[in-house]
């Protein structure tokens, strides 16, 4: 077992920790540092060497290394963090309202639904893989709420339970079952599972990342629109060798974006409209086109995208630092330690741009150039 | 520990401020190198809070 892993990334390091799955951001100094004192490494070796490497007096280097030791060393190799155990004890509904089968690379999901609220929460996104024939399940998943907790079951084994508070993670988690089975990879086999749209040619693809709201699904639809590939939105699945998988759910299309799309996607006119009203939005779902389950891609280059009406067009690369910062809250990365070193090693080699936009053709010709090898 | 807010007008929001191990008066080279960052990634797989199903 590797409690820490330690990897340079431009002029800082990074340290994760294994039992808090904590990312540290911090001066190389620092991390070895860390390192030393999580091997076990007498403190006042620790600090004499630090004393001599920054010509500080001895009690100062031997009060920071036990600050160190304190604050981020003890708290983070003692900590455990796991997801939620799932309550066990839980009854079965007498009947399910709703059943809907999804077709997805050839394998046949049916869900058994007992109430439409639970239909809310997965069908919209992915309505456009329905399909009436639900006589060959290859899986079987069963959906329910029991008290406040909403139960996942999938070929009768329980995946888990959810509050209303968490209820995202049952939907990433079922989106993460049905990765799991139309590509044959178990959990350990993913490096993660990226909060960005996937976009890309036949040969390789970059990831558009942004803040919700950032215009990540609209970009995408635009770009699809122009001849690009739709490989994921808001959910992008990529696996310890990584290679970025394609996803089929629905690209979510929020009501200000409709007029710029409708000249593109006339079919959005008529679509459902869903209403989320805690957070006052109402979206559209567009099915996304040219998904091949069976083409893996390599990420190009990392984006973060902005569409702002003040700024026609804006391209600048980033700091490493800065976009771990702002891609690592956002995302689910394995807790298996060789899936993390993978991580970093993968994070470290892709470049990291900012693109601000108002004029669409602009931000369709750069995301062009990229693929195409510009950088 | 402190923390130290970030510049809020930059174009990528930080999702997480820095903090710092603690003062060590005028020897500010331990200061710096005790300046970090701590970021948790997601718990588990999630999808994006605005798809949260409240009804049609």
């Amino acid at each position: 077992m590797t409690p820490i892993i330690v990897k340079n990334l431009a002029n800082k390091s990074i340290v994760w920790f294994q039992n808090s799955n904590q990312y540290l951001v911090l001066e190389p100094l620092a991390a070895s540092i860390v390192k030393d004192i999580s091997q076990n490494k007498e403190l006042k070796e620790i600090a004499a060497e630090l004393e001599k490497e920054l010509d500080v007096p001895f009690e100062k280097a031997i009060d920071f290394v036990i600050d160190l030791e304190e604050k981020i060393v003890k708290p983070n190799l003692e900590a455990i963090t796991k997801e939620n155990q799932p309550q066990k004890n839980y009854e079965l509904p007498p009947s399910f309202e709703v059943t809907k089968s999804y077709a997805i690379n050839s394998k046949c999901f049916t869900v058994h639904f007992s109430n439409e609220f639970e239909v809310s929460l997965i069908h919209p996104k992915f309505a456009h893989l329905e399909t009436s024939n639900d006589h060959d399940a290859d899986h079987m998943m069963k959906v329910f709420t029991n008290g406040n907790h909403t139960f996942f079951l999938m070929d009768e084994e329980l995946i888990g339970s959810w509050s209303q508070k968490d209820i995202h993670y049952f939907q990433g988690k079922f989106s993460m079952k049905i990765i799991e089975r139309i590509y044959d990879k178990p959990e350990e086999n993913w490096m993660g599972v990226f909060h960005a749209s996937a976009v890309g040619n036949k040969e390789n693809l970059i990831l558009v990342l942004g803040d919700s709201g950032n215009g990540k699904s609209t970009s995408l639809a635009l770009l699809q629109a122009h001849g690009f590939h739709c490989i994921a939105d808001d959910f992008v699945p990529i696996d310890h060798q990584k290679n970025v998988h394609s996803f089929p759910a629905g690209i979510s299309i929020k009501k200000n974006s409709l007029q710029t799309l409708l000249s593109y996607y006339p079919e959005l006119e008529n679509s459902a409209e869903f209403h989320y009203k805690r957070l006052n939005k109402v979206v559209r779902y567009l099915p996304p086109s040219n998904i091949n389950y069976q083409q893996k891609y390599p990420c190009k280059a990392l984006i973060f995208i902005k569409y702002d009406k003040n700024i026609d067009f804006e391209f600048e690369e980033i700091t490493p630092v800065e976009a771990f910062q702002n891609l690592i809250p956002d995302s689910w990365i394995s807790q298996e330690s060789e899936n993390v070193a993978i991580f970093l090693d993968w994070f470290s080699s892709l470049p990291c741009y900012q693109l601000t936009y108002a004029i669409n053709k602009k931000m369709i010709d750069k995301v062009g150039s990229i693929l195409g090898d510009e950088l | 520990m402190k923390n130290q807010n970030e510049n809020k007008d930059q174009k990528i929001s930080r999702k997480d401020a820095l903090q710092k191990i603690g003062n060590y008066g005028k020897y500010a080279a331990l200061t710096a190198i005790g300046t970090y960052i701590l970021l948790n990634p997601k718990k588990a797989q999630a999808s994006s809070p605005e798809d949260l199903g409240t009804g049609f």
